[in-house]
């Protein structure tokens, strides 16, 4: 099949990138700041509850901002690289469809989403294994709450779909470094004002951090997913009809 | 087999009020080399993208292996092997990598990367890092892409632009060995008149978006007169005799004789005629214009209309 074709070719592309590596640099940055978080607090109160405070947190902090800026990272750095030489010319003087290769570079980068996310997952458990030796008073803070975890982090990945799609297009659309960026940027920057109003419901850069909100967990999944879809499709569409530069 | 591996019927495009492609139509024979020629700007490229289906005509349609393109996208791009403009490669990724990400791509076995690294001389550096790379090893990869799944039609836009007189010469052998040696026909867009000159059968020129003209290069020449220029100690003389003998004769301001003949028996001819009249011959030379001259005749002519 083509599209696997494609993602074959994509995989190799990574060999050597700054997008493969900032896959792992990303979610260490966020289990750091939660170690010494931890690690710093003077003293925690009989109602602290470990695994949930600490999963909660490294979530959220990866929904609402590391997350949304590795999305607008990813796609331009994948992108960017079919811009440098003017791969597109190349790419589509072949015999495949540019469907099949604007399909590549979501799925592409949702898996790269998604691998970071399962590291992130794993750091963070990391951490709270970790904290509990450091810290005597987490000594009996339980089991590992893998099952919670697991749901939560493949919520916020669903919830992701709508802004990969976003980016993949405007990363795709636009050659400068600079659009996506600053898109990526102005994005994640509103999503901390939007964030307690209503209409933050809906604004695309929110919807993982929605997940966590029992009143918006259902239009953060259906916008997320199916608006995911919906965006790649018109994002295809546009990019089929295009002039190759 | 379809007469034309490139045929173009009515070819046009527009950027905004420009015409880039004016009512264009190709017809390139299989086997050989094409030379599609013409100044920058002429709407080469314009003409290859859509020869590729990267950009659409506003009319016209191009065919093909004798099929319409615009039908049959997949099927007659798998035929192909094409290089617009610079390479486009991944200068993370090494020579043998870059061609990997296209064999991947087309699904070809995995066989057909050291026979295009070989034709192409890059089987040595195969596994540096294009970063690395000259701009002549660049392009050669470029062209080892091209020919990766060895194509019937290679479509190469401006092959040796910004390469040094080393590499022109380089790529330059590489094209002209390729018909003969994978059969494969070569179309090949340039602005320079030598490289053409050296290396196609067939070319098309184009000038400010329409094709000037099309055909076997023999013919275009052919098409031109050649004179030939005659030194001698008595010009009347010689212009008389050879008046005589049937040939137009022109007295030039600088003292020599232009002379209507074509090729170079009939040089020897006039020559014998000459020195059996006992006229002293000093200079003798049958000059032909060059495709330079056809050229600049053609688009010059063109300017001014």
């Amino acid at each position: 099949m083509s599209l696997l074709r494609v993602l074959h070719a994509e995989l190799l592309k990574l060999k050597r990138t700054l997008a493969f590596r900032v896959i792992f640099v990303a979610p260490l940055l966020v289990a750091l700041l939660q170690f010494f978080v931890l690690w710093k607090t003077r003293q925690f109160g009989p109602e602290f509850k470990l695994w949930e405070t600490l999963s909660k947190a490294t979530l959220s902090v990866w929904a609402i901002f590391m997350m949304p800026l590795l999305v607008t990272l990813e796609t331009a750095l994948i992108n960017g690289i079919e811009h440098s030489d003017n791969h597109w010319k190349h790419i589509f003087a072949l015999p495949v469809r540019r469907h099949t290769v604007y399909l590549a570079k979501i799925i592409v980068v949702q898996a790269l989403i998604a691998a970071s996310t399962l590291i992130l997952c794993l750091l963070s458990v990391l951490v709270g294994l970790v904290s509990m030796r450091i810290r005597p008073e987490l000594a009996n803070a339980g089991p590992v709450p893998f099952g919670w975890i697991s749901k939560q982090a493949l919520l916020v990945w669903l919830a992701a779909w709508l802004i990969i799609s976003i980016h993949t297009w405007v990363s795709i659309r636009w050659s400068s470094f600079t659009v996506a960026l600053g898109v990526g940027i102005g994005g994640t920057f509103f999503a901390l004002f939007a964030a307690s109003a209503s209409l933050g419901k809906y604004y695309p850069w929110l919807l993982p951090l929605n997940v966590f909100t029992d009143e918006r967990l259902v239009a953060a999944l259906v916008l997320g997913v199916a608006g995911g879809v919906v965006a790649a499709v018109a994002g295809c569409m546009e990019l089929a009809r295009r002039d190759v530069a | 087999m379809p007469e034309y591996l490139i045929e173009t019927r009515g070819l046009t495009r527009r950027f905004g009020k420009q015409l880039a492609v004016d009512d264009v139509n190709l017809m390139v024979p299989e086997a050989g080399v094409y030379g599609f020629l013409g100044p920058n700007g002429a709407g080469k490229t314009t003409a290859i993208r859509m020869l590729l289906g990267l950009c659409r005509p506003n009319a016209g349609e191009v065919h093909l292996f004798g099929l319409p393109l615009a039908a049959n996208r997949l099927s007659l791009l798998r035929r192909v092997g094409a290089l617009v403009e610079s390479p486009s490669l991944y200068p993370h990724l090494t020579g043998r990598e870059n061609l990997e990400v296209t064999r991947r791509v087309l699904g070809a076995p995995p066989e057909l990367i050291d026979p295009a690294l070989r034709t192409t001389k890059l089987i040595k550096d195969a596994n540096r890092r294009v970063r690395e790379y000259s701009l002549g090893m660049r392009q050669r990869l470029g062209l080892a892409m091209a020919l990766l799944t060895k194509p019937e039609l290679l479509i190469l836009d401006e092959p040796t632009n910004g390469l040094d007189p080393a590499g022109i010469h380089e790529m330059r052998d590489m094209i002209r060995r390729l018909p003969a040696e994978f059969g494969v026909t070569v179309f090949l867009s340039s602005h320079l008149l030598s490289e053409v000159e050296q290396i196609a059968s067939h070319i098309g020129i184009i000038h400010e978006g329409r094709l000037l003209f099309q055909g076997a290069l023999s013919e275009l020449q052919a098409d031109q007169q050649a004179q030939l220029t005659l030194g001698v100690n008595d010009a009347d003389q010689a212009l008389h005799a050879l008046t005589a003998a049937g040939w137009s004769v022109q007295r030039r301001a600088d003292g020599f004789l232009a002379v209507s003949a074509k090729t170079s028996e009939e040089a020897v001819r006039v020559n014998k005629l000459l020195v059996e009249q006992h006229i002293e011959v000093f200079h003798l030379s049958l000059a032909r214009a060059s495709l330079e001259d056809i050229f600049l005749t053609l688009t010059g002519e063109r300017r001014a209309a």
